[in-house]
């Protein structure tokens, strides 16, 4: 064996050591390149369309660009690493959920004037004081995919019903439909669905987990029992057990399966059913072609609903805010935002009131009603103003995990609201840190 | 007793009995490649049978990856990353394992159960103080990232199962050779390890296996897509919001399982002997 001597040893790895090094250009030499962090669109087409305007923007500026795209369940731990290393992307999608901004508060740059400059070319935002955060524009607000009830027009025939517009419509259709095979199905697992459509039925029955403060824990109330009494009986005579082990995908697949009769969801179901081509277990009918989607049901109270509020910002470690602001005014000026929203279908429908009237909603019948769940759909801490405690009692599913307790039998329905009010008094009260 | 009595013999009291595992083990893989090759409306109809093909086979899954995603240079990026990082820390294992299983020093044997206890460290809460220092040494974004941070969970894994393994090697064909002139370094490369291959082969195929499947910091550390790891970039290109395109996945999953099949089916026996020569000491 050749001998190495200590001094070759060193001197070998010094000329390794400047290799990696001279791997890259002096930092000056480089080209100014801006970066974007998004989520994976359901429509593949809307994030080409977004990269295809990222890149017109970066060869009109002479800047190169990046866009990376990730599947949103790994938005959360991706975040929360470009925090600590106050290092990553310049532009990033934040959410689901407004509160990202209260969270991220200190690491996000100021956005009033990107929000001023663009609302007024697109009709105003639609519901602007629900997008400040401590009296800020931390993120713009960037799609939504409101919540329609999606139903299966051959299986309500078949049961002597008319599309439902009630929540107790969902309940006697889906007893109907469950005798038959064909249940309702709503998550009540840990799922953004089931915050979505849990949270739909307590404001509809005049509940609301936080007062207009945004303080004062308001979930003990007995518009919260009827509600959970709601649930239960929706749990017990029109769904499956399965529902409780539900994850977002779970109710696309149901209905696309043939299984259940209707689910409240956005166009997605549909959409992948009439790509894929998916026909009625049993018949040559293409499952697409029986699938309506009617408004969102409203209950004795109120019609209300909720989504994932889809937002962008900029990281206030960024060292290009000023490129990202730039790219923001391009990407939302009007023909852009069209362009984009053509691209999703109208899946990604901006929180913009022009947007809201896109002719893509007007494409397909399909579409009738998703401009109506839009004007009644809320950020989730509804009444109360969006904060990160609002944000943790979403990413923590407390409000799925109250209803299904009660729902499956686990709890009175006085345990399980107090169960609820403690941890969201918790939350809310700062003793508990996010998870 | 008969040829014919010795093979029905056999049928009862090895292969009947091996039946169970044989299909837990492989029963996975079978369901990966049966869905990879249904269309997407026999996914959907729950009226089928899921564990054979009713509509027809498809290739369509794997088109999609090869032709709609950059799979193929994921592929390629994860083996880069896989090897380097086994090759890394198999070499730092050794040489960390050495001195703990043959010298005797203060401090030795609590050495030995720091570097298991650091084993024990999830990376769930490591890769955030881990994010900072790979931006700080200007790795991010490169595969790089990920070849110099495996090591931080290989390297006690690797050190803590060679331990074992030196210690079944005698002593004594060592000190032999120290007798004969060789030192420190020349007994380890040229008596101890040749006779630890075994041992040597089966950590670098459980650091491969883990490399191969590690997920959270090829997630963190590399965000371009075309630098993107297998397990990252399959899973965010085919999970599009409430839409898994499960042909897809499992297409993927097929792919990616075949370099450990390769692996394991080349080195079993060193494997299983690596693995079980402390037990026997």
């Amino acid at each position: 064996m050749a001998n190495v001597t200590r001094r070759q040893f060193l001197g070998a790895a010094a000329v390794a050591g400047a290799a990696v090094a001279l791997d890259r250009a002096p930092a000056g030499a480089q080209a100014k390149e801006l970066t974007f962090l998004t989520v994976a669109s359901f429509v593949p087409d809307t994030d080409k369309e977004l990269k295809r305007q990222f890149e017109e923007w970066g060869a009109k500026n002479k800047v190169k660009v990046r866009l990376d795209v990730i599947a949103h369940l790994q938005l959360q731990t991706k975040k929360a690493a470009e925090v600590q290393a106050r290092s990553g992307h310049d532009l990033t999608a934040l959410g689901p959920g407004l509160g990202d901004a209260d969270l991220y508060f200190d690491y996000l740059a100021d956005l009033n004037d990107v929000a001023g400059d663009v609302a007024p070319k697109n009709g105003g935002w639609l519901n602007p004081d629900d997008y400040l955060i401590r009296g800020k524009w931390k993120l713009l607000p960037w799609w939504q995919p409101p919540f329609p009830m999606a139903i299966r027009t051959d299986l309500l025939e078949k049961i002597g019903e008319k599309a439902p517009d009630t929540w107790e419509d969902v309940l006697r259709i889906g007893k109907k439909g469950k005798a038959l095979g064909h249940p309702f199905g709503t998550a009540l697992g840990h799922s953004g669905d089931a915050n979505v459509t849990l949270l739909s039925i307590l404001w509809s029955y005049g509940g609301s987990y936080v007062a207009k403060d945004g303080k004062t824990v308001a979930i003990n109330s007995k518009e919260t029992r009827a509600a959970m009494e709601f649930v239960k009986r929706l749990y017990t005579e029109a769904m499956d057990p399965e529902v409780i082990a539900w994850d977002d995908a779970s109710n696309n697949r149901c209905l696309n399966a043939g299984k259940c009769i209707a689910i409240h969801n956005p166009i997605s179901a549909f959409e992948s059913a009439k790509k894929d081509k998916v026909v009625v277990p049993g018949s040559q009918t293409e499952i697409a072609t029986v699938i309506d989607h009617v408004h969102t049901p409203k209950g004795p109270a109120d019609r209300k609903a909720t989504t994932g509020f889809w937002c962008v910002g900029v990281w206030n470690f960024s060292k290009n805010q000023e490129l990202a602001k730039d790219f923001l005014r391009y990407h939302f000026q009007p023909e852009n935002q069209s362009k984009w929203v053509e691209a999703g279908r109208g899946f990604n429908m901006p929180f913009l009131n022009n947007l809201t009237k896109h002719a893509v909603y007007k494409s397909d019948r399909q579409y009738r009603f998703i401009p109506e769940v839009a004007k009644v759909t809320v950020p989730p801490s509804w009444p109360g103003p969006t904060t990160a405690a609002s944000q943790q009692v979403w990413d923590l599913y407390i409000i799925p995990d109250m209803f299904a307790q009660y729902a499956t039998g686990k709890m009175t329905v006085d345990q399980a609201i107090a169960w609820g009010e403690k941890e969201m008094q918790e939350i809310y009260a700062g003793r508990r840190r996010k998870q | 007793m008969s040829s014919r009595r010795r093979a029905w013999r056999g049928v009862f009291t090895l292969y009947m009995p091996v039946a169970p595992f044989v299909f837990f083990a492989l029963f996975p893989l079978y369901f990966m490649a049966v869905t990879s090759l249904k269309k997407n409306a026999e996914l959907y109809d729950t009226t089928t049978v899921p564990f054979w093909i009713g509509r027809g086979v498809t290739f369509g899954h794997y088109q999609l990856l090869s032709s709609d995603t950059l799979f193929w240079s994921w592929f390629l990026n994860s083996l880069l990353v896989s090897l380097g990082a086994t090759v890394i820390s198999v070499a730092l294992g050794i040489l960390a394992a050495y001195p703990l299983a043959r010298l005797k020093f203060p401090g030795g044997d609590s050495f030995g159960v720091a570097i298991f206890i650091t084993y024990l460290v999830p990376p769930s809460l490591l890769f955030l103080p881990l994010t900072t220092v790979v931006t700080k040494l200007g790795l991010a974004d490169s595969l790089w990232s990920l070849i110099v941070t495996y090591p931080t969970f290989l390297v006690p894994f690797c050190t803590w199962l060679l331990m074992g393994y030196f210690r079944t090697v005698p002593k004594e064909i060592e000190e032999c050779a120290m007798l004969d002139g060789c030192n420190r370094a020349q007994t380890l490369i040229r008596i101890l390890l040749p006779v630890a291959v075994p041992g040597v082969i089966c950590a670098a195929l459980f650091a491969f296996t883990l490399s191969w499947n590690e997920f959270l910091y090829a997630l963190v550390f590399v965000s371009p897509a075309e630098l993107k790891t297998m397990t990252v970039g399959v899973y965010s290109e085919l999970i599009r919001g409430d839409i898994y395109y499960w042909g897809g996945l499992m297409a993927g999953a097929c792919i990616g399982s075949l370099p450990i099949v390769i692996a394991y089916v080349f080195f079993l026996d060193y494997y299983v002997s690596g693995l079980t020569a402390g037990a026997v000491k």
